[in-house]
């Protein structure tokens, strides 16, 4: 009898070790890099070209002078295509690039830009950019680039926007539970919400 | 906290306030209901339905008791000794009371059910395995199980009806506890927002959904911690304490003119919402 249950223990045993080896092997959760899957957008967009460094040929812009919203928002926002134009019609020496004439395409047609969603949180998590960028950018007066690189990586220096971070709730909660400054001069410190409530909806 | 621990001191953990030591500093959102002013229209009900992404399940799943009416109307009928009572009908809303020593809390096998900073008693969807213990713990019935999948295989929402879900709100799938969240989408907006500005959450600037379609004015939310808010003058008015299982005044003689109470308070449940009795003809 018990040499039954012996055998029939190290039989599952073997058959689960065996399968979630499989599984493991098959799909494995998470790159080893972090990085997020390629996403194909309708205009390879550069942001090296526009926020990058002026000395590799950036202009330097502010992130939020297109994603505009997110520091009043909880969502950063997707520039509509006015806002590309607003520049674009002015600058000629671009005009007639394979990029840019398929943006005035868009323009004239008169349809937005169907640009595809590259950091995707799932539906029950509420992540506020608001808080974030109120809190590093105008409170520690961090550099704007770097506060949105704690969650974006150094979009700075790619062309089409990649994941970076895994924007995995561990990964979340690794720097929320850190003691950050309240301000840029105060030696006050306090850690992010760990309420279930603060994210999950 | 070991199990040894806990089994040895149960008592003293039982009489013990949950917030005793760690009092609610900026917010505790709570409730007052005026049953007299309510008139069973069950326009608060209707308005959960639509802020809060609730299936409709029909006649059948209703009476199998698998509805999803985060506030419910009670309706108690004073009979009179007639077998069936046709008049005086008394309503009672019932919904999670956010108690602050919530019984749903401690059963929970997971954790999917915890209590905020804000006294409120959240329940997080995607933490939840639907063990149903919170359910059957819960003296007020105020939770409601998802036994079907009813965005998918139910099709509670077709095609362009899926359009008025709140995108604020999680569309739960089969398995999964829910129950009503004092709109905690709406506190979370207006939280931010209040922080932007550097101060705290006026009162009023935050309605639930149910206060706020509620005809007669019925109910009140707000801030406790608050001393200008509506529901903290209130609870103060009728002498109840947040932090007492029984209220001194019970037992005092002009007891009789005060009308506030919270349902089963007797059970150490600290509920954050105060319901105010119904006149009766005879006491006026």
């Amino acid at each position: 009898m018990y040499c039954f249950l012996r055998l029939s223990v190290l039989l599952v045993g073997l058959i689960v070790s065996v399968s979630s080896y499989a599984a493991n092997a098959v799909q494995p959760l998470t790159t080893a890099d972090d990085l997020g899957p390629k996403v194909e957008q309708p205009i390879e967009f550069p942001h090296d070209r526009h926020a990058g460094d002026a000395a590799k040929g950036g202009m330097q812009i502010n992130c939020m002078y297109c994603h505009t919203y997110a520091r009043r928002s909880i969502v950063a926002g997707i520039p509509p295509l006015q806002k590309c134009i607003g520049c674009h019609q002015n600058i000629e020496s671009v005009r007639e690039t394979p990029r840019i004439k398929k943006l005035f395409e868009y323009w004239e047609a008169k349809k937005a830009v169907p640009w595809k969603k590259v950091h995707d949180l799932p539906d029950f998590v509420r992540f506020n950019h608001e808080r974030h960028i109120q809190r590093f950018v105008f409170a520690q007066n961090k550099p704007v680039q770097e506060a949105c690189g704690y969650c974006h990586g150094d979009v700075k220096t790619m062309t089409v926007a990649r994941r970076q971070k895994p924007l995995s709730m561990g990964w979340c909660v690794s720097c929320h539970q850190k003691d950050h400054p309240v301000d840029a001069t105060s030696t006050k410190t306090t850690h992010g919400p760990n309420d279930c409530w603060q994210c999950h909806k | 906290m070991s199990i040894t621990n806990l089994l040895e001191n149960w008592s003293d953990f039982r009489q013990q306030h949950p917030s005793d030591d760690r009092p609610h500093r900026e917010y505790k959102w709570a409730m007052s209901i005026d049953l007299d002013a309510c008139t069973g229209c069950n326009a608060c009900s209707v308005a959960c339905y639509a802020e809060n992404n609730l299936p409709v399940v029909g006649k059948e799943k209703f009476l199998h008791g698998h509805s999803h009416h985060w506030i419910r109307i009670e309706r108690y009928w004073a009979n009179d000794g007639r077998e069936f009572a046709d008049q005086g009908a008394q309503f009672l809303p019932m919904l999670c009371q956010h108690c602050e020593s919530a019984p749903c809390e401690t059963v929970c096998p997971v954790g999917a059910t915890n209590h905020t900073a804000d006294g409120l008693n959240s329940q997080v969807y995607n933490r939840c395995v639907g063990s149903r213990y919170c359910n059957a713990n819960c003296p007020y019935k105020a939770r409601y199980f998802n036994w079907y999948d009813y965005p998918t295989t139910d099709n509670v929402w077709p095609e362009p009806m899926n359009q008025q879900l709140n995108p604020d709100v999680t569309v739960r799938g089969k398995g999964v506890m829910e129950k009503c969240t004092f709109c905690v989408q709406r506190l979370t907006v207006a939280k931010s927002n209040a922080r932007s500005e550097g101060r705290s959450v006026l009162d009023g600037e935050v309605q639930t959904a149910c206060q706020q379609v509620c005809p007669t004015g019925a109910i009140s939310f707000g801030n406790l911690v608050d001393p200008l808010a509506k529901v903290g003058k209130q609870w103060m008015t009728q002498q109840v304490d947040l932090n007492k299982d029984k209220q001194a005044k019970d037992v005092a003689e002009e007891a009789a003119k005060l009308r506030g109470y919270r349902i089963l308070e007797e059970l150490r449940t600290y509920p954050s919402v105060m319901y105010l009795e119904q006149l009766r003809e005879g006491s006026i």
